[in-house]
Parts: C-alpha cells; sequence; structure tokens
C-alpha cells in the first residue's frame, strides 16, 4: 500500500544510486530511476521493505526528449534547393 | 566514476573486515566485565548500515545485548540520539561518540565513511562538554554547556544552519548563536529547531525545509531557510522543550501545555504556527514519528496524537494513508493496553513507539516489519507489547531507558 504522496520536486537525485531517493521511515530510501519516470512509472519502492511511495510528478518533464530537439537550429535538416 | 567507487567499496570492505576482528577480540574480554555493575545496551530493528552497533549489518528482531568497549570506557550514556540510521551518544562526561551510517557525514568525523560499527569519539568536539546531542534523518546536532550548537552531516536543505546548502562531515559552530545560549537542538528529517536562553527568555528558532510548516517562521510555506529564523507563535510562552522529526516539530511550555507545528498528524492539514493542543493534562515529554506523537503527562499517562496506521502498515489491505480531510486538528488519544501502569520514559521512531513503565517494563507497538519492536518477529503490533530483555535483567534493580531511531530501538539499563 502507498506509504506518502511525494512530489518529485521532494525528492533527491543520488549521483551513487542513479535514481531519485526519498527518505523511507525504516532508514533505507525510497528509489525511482529516470527510466522508471519516462515509462509513466510513479511507485518509488524501498530495497529493504514492503514500503513503497506514490510519485507525483509531470509526465512531460520526463518524456522523451526527441519532440523537444526539433527547436534546436543545429538539429535541423537544411532543405535542399534544386 | 565507476573505479573510484569500487575503490571505496573496497576500502569499506577492508575497514569493515577489520572491525568484525576487533569485535571478535572485545568480545572475548567481555565476559569478566559482566560481573561488574555497569551500564547495560540492548539495540533491535533496521541493521544493515551497522545503526545496531552488533557486528551483524542486518535486521534483528530481538534485543541484542551489545559489547561497545569504546564506548564504556569513555562514560556512562546520558542521552543516545538515534536517526535515519546512526547514533549519537552522549556521556555524562560530555564526550561524544557516533557510529551507523555516516556517508553525509552526520557522524562527524571528518569523512563521509560509511557503515561504521562500533562507536568512535567525535574528536572536534574534544574540548567542548556537549550537553545535549540530537540526530536526524541524515544529519546531527550538539550543544555545548557553554551555549554553542555545532551541526554536521546533509545540508542540502539548510538543516545545518550555516548559511549555505554544503554539507559538512565534521561538527561546525552555528555562527548565529554565537552570542546566545543554546539549550537544546531538535533535528528532524530536513530541519532544525534550536532552543535559546536569551535575556527575554526561551526563544525558538528554526532552519531547513519549511514547505510544511515545520519552521513556523512565516505564515507561508517556505520552501527552505539555511541561517537561523525566530519562530513565530510563541509571544509570552516559555517554551522548556522542544521535539522535530518527519516534517513535523513539537514543543512543550514550562506550563506543560503541548504545541505542533509542520505536516499535520493523523488527518489533520499542515499548520505553519504552533497549535496548543487543550488537555487537562500538563505534560512532560514529548516524542514525534513521522506520522504520530508520543506525550507523557506528569501523572504517568501517555496519549498518542495521529498514528491511525499505527500497527497496520504492514496490512496489505491498507490503502493510501490519505489525509484528505483538512482543516480537522489532530486529537489526543490516551494509549490503550498499559492497564493502568505508569509510564516514566516513551521514545518514537519514524512509525513505532516505545514506552518504559515506571515498574521498568519496556513495551513496543506500531511498524514491526524490521524488527523494531524487539518481539520476536516482524508483525506490527497496534497496541503496546512487553518486550524481553533477558530473564537476569528482570531481577535486577536501576533504570531502563528506551531511545528509537527511524527503524530501530536502543534500551539501556543503568545500575542504581
Amino acid at each position: 500500500m502507498s506509504y506518502d504522496d511525494v512530489e518529485i520536486e521532494d525528492m533527491q537525485w543520488n549521483e551513487e544510486l542513479q535514481a531519485y531517493t526519498y527518505p523511507c521511515p525504516c532508514g533505507d530510501l525510497f528509489q525511482i530511476t529516470k527510466e522508471d519516470l519516462k515509462l509513466g512509472e510513479e511507485i518509488a519502492r524501498c530495497p529493504s521493505c514492503s514500503l513503497y511511495i506514490t510519485v507525483i510528478y509531470n509526465s512531460e518533464d520526463f518524456a522523451d526528449n526527441k519532440s523537444k530537439n526539433n527547436l534546436d537550429p543545429q538539429k535541423q535538416q537544411p532543405v535542399a534547393v534544386a | 566514476m565507476a573505479t573510484a567507487a569500487m575503490e571505496v567499496n573496497q576500502k569499506n570492505k577492508q575497514s569493515i573486515i577489520e572491525q568484525k576482528q576487533q569485535q571478535q577480540q572485545d568480545n572475548e574480554n567481555q565476559r569478566e566485565k559482566e560481573e561488574k555493575e555497569e551500564q547495560q545496551l540492548w539495540s533491535w530493528g533496521a541493521g544493515t548500515d551497522g545503526q545496531l552497533g552488533t557486528v551483524r549489518l542486518q535486521d534483528e528482531l530481538l534485543p541484542q545485548l551489545l559489547n561497545l568497549p569504546s564506548l564504556s570506557s569513555a562514560g556512562s550514556v546520558s542521552i543516545l540520539a538515534c536517526g535515519g540510521a546512526h547514533v549519537v551518544a552522549l556521556t555524562s562526561g560530555g564526550k561524544v561518540l557516533t557510529w551507523g551510517r555516516g556517508n553525509s557525514g552526520q557522524l562527524g568525523h571528518g569523512d563521509m565513511a560509511n557503515n561504521l560499527l562500533t562507536p568512535k569519539p567525535v574528536m572536534a568536539l574534544e574540548s567542548y562538554f556537549i550537553t545535549q546531542v540530537s540526530a536526524g534523518w541524515s544529519h546531527s546536532g550538539f550543544v555545548s554547556d557553554e551555549g554553542y550548537v555545532f551541526t554536521c552531516g546533509d545540508g542540502s536543505f539548510g538543516q545545518l544552519g550555516h548559511g549555505d546548502y554544503r554539507s559538512h562531515c565534521s561538527p561546525v559552530k552555528v555562527s548565529f548563536f554565537v552570542n546566545k545560549h543554546v539549550e537544546q537542538i531538535a533535528c528532524g528529517m530536513r530541519h532544525s529547531l534550536v532552543l535559546s536562553k536569551e535575556s527575554s527568555g526561551t526563544l525558538l528558532y528554526g532552519f531547513g525545509s519549511g514547505k510544511r510548516g515545520q519552521l513556523a517562521i512565516s505564515t507561508d510555506r517556505i520552501k527552505s531557510v539555511n541561517t537561523p529564523d525566530g519562530t513565530r507563535g510563541f509571544d509570552g510562552v516559555q517554551i522548556i522543550t522542544i521535539a522535530a522529526n518527519g516534517d513535523h516539530s513539537a514543543a512543550l511550555s514550562a506550563d506543560g501545555e503541548l504545541y505542533t507545528w509542520g505536516r499535520g498528524l493523523g488527518a489533520s492539514s499542515d499548520f505553519l504556527s504552533p497549535q496548543h493542543l487543550p488537555s487537562s493534562s500538563k505534560f512532560s515529554k514529548v516524542v514525534l514519528g513521522w506520522n504520530h506523537a508520543l506525550v507523557l503527562s506528569d501523572n504517568g499517562e501517555v496519549f498518542m496524537l495521529g498514528g491511525n496506521h499505527h500497527g497496520k502498515l504492514s496490512n496489505p489491505e491498507n490503502t493510501t494513508l490519505s489525509k484528505h480531510l483538512s482543516g480537522e486538528a489532530a486529537v489526543l488519544e490516551r494509549v490503550p493496553g498499559l492497564d493502568g501502569m505508569k509510564v516514566a520514559e516513551i521514545a518514537a521512531g519514524a512509525e513505532h513507539s516505545a514506552v518504559v513503565t515506571e515498574e521498568g517494563a519496556i513495551k513496543t507497538w506500531g511498524w514491526g516489519e524490521h524488527g523494531q519492536l524487539g518481539l520476536g518477529s516482524t508483525s506490527d503490533e497496534s497496541s503496546p507489547r512487553t518486550v524481553s530483555l533477558g530473564d537476569e535483567v528482570q531481577h535486577k534493580d536501576g533504570t531502563v531507558r528506551v531511545y528509537c531511531g527511524r527503524g530501530f530501538t536502543y534500551a539501556i539499563r543503568s545500575p542504581p
């Protein structure tokens, strides 16, 4: 059962674990990876116990970057003019 | 990056092996000491970070009698502050020793070494006589008899109070309080409270995360502050003790009145300023979990605030711990199952509770998945159950005290 609802901005990015983390009442950390978030996953689990939290975030913030790259002028293909 | 991490891991493993060998050697010497009347310590609960002070990095479901020569040789323990996965011990001689998880610098040994299995003195505080200590999720606080306060550990929310968001692995004096006289510090998950005695009386300050109103420094939700700011809402009230855990705070006045603020307890909403909880009882002690509070009255009764799910966390049928009801104040409820026994001590972990009765019996209840109830199983308990420290202890006199970290518990028996 979801122990708590936590906003993504309240989670801490852990470089070593390569995951967003939040304290678990057992002393370990609830964890969720960027890949999980990209897939729309919203459960961050604790590796040490049965508890998990629901992560609140805007799925657009973690969606695939392809759509954003279109705005990058360097990546735009020049139009060939015959 | 990976290689450096591997090297650190290798060093940690080597250090752990050496520590285990030392521990085994100490065990052999311990047998003689058992005849002498010294303080005895037990621990149980979550233990994978070395917070239990046992040789094994594992959870313990039953009280483990500890052999900690570095601690007993330092003097008798007067306070044991238990944090996320670390322990800060204060001796009656003003010395501080720490152990457990240290990767945020919370142990104060000048490094970010992890999983310290045995108590080690905090050398940076050697020239001070420390009178009070507190252990938060990943930071620690220390108060000296001269009224200085020091902090170390994670500082990413400003909870160290040094004016930045840096972490420190050695205790640093909080310069804001240099000309004040600090009495207490309380360290929560991402915030700290400091009680200071000034000419106008006692004043309360807060720093760190304030998103849930746990600092009570403003009428707005403050994301975080990294220097101490004055708590509002205590005009004319003399605060004598403070508590912090999770994202909330509590205080008791000289008159025995209880105040809480920050993240709502039970079904209540967050409070950005101290809420007085009216009661016909006068309270002498308050402790906080992440979703509950315990208060001890002058006549030995224990009340609980929030904690509706206490003893139900492992229940698969229980769904979201939702707090959709807003504006409802939490209600003080007398803790059932103590059979009219008077209570002398109370302690709270993140999701469990512990008391010591006047007869010296330890009782625990709440979440039990990591053995933090010390009852020999991983089951939750919704009302107090007696913890057995062992037959020989039952017959002895002396004082028993209990302390809770987030997912673990300690008991200390001091000889009469």
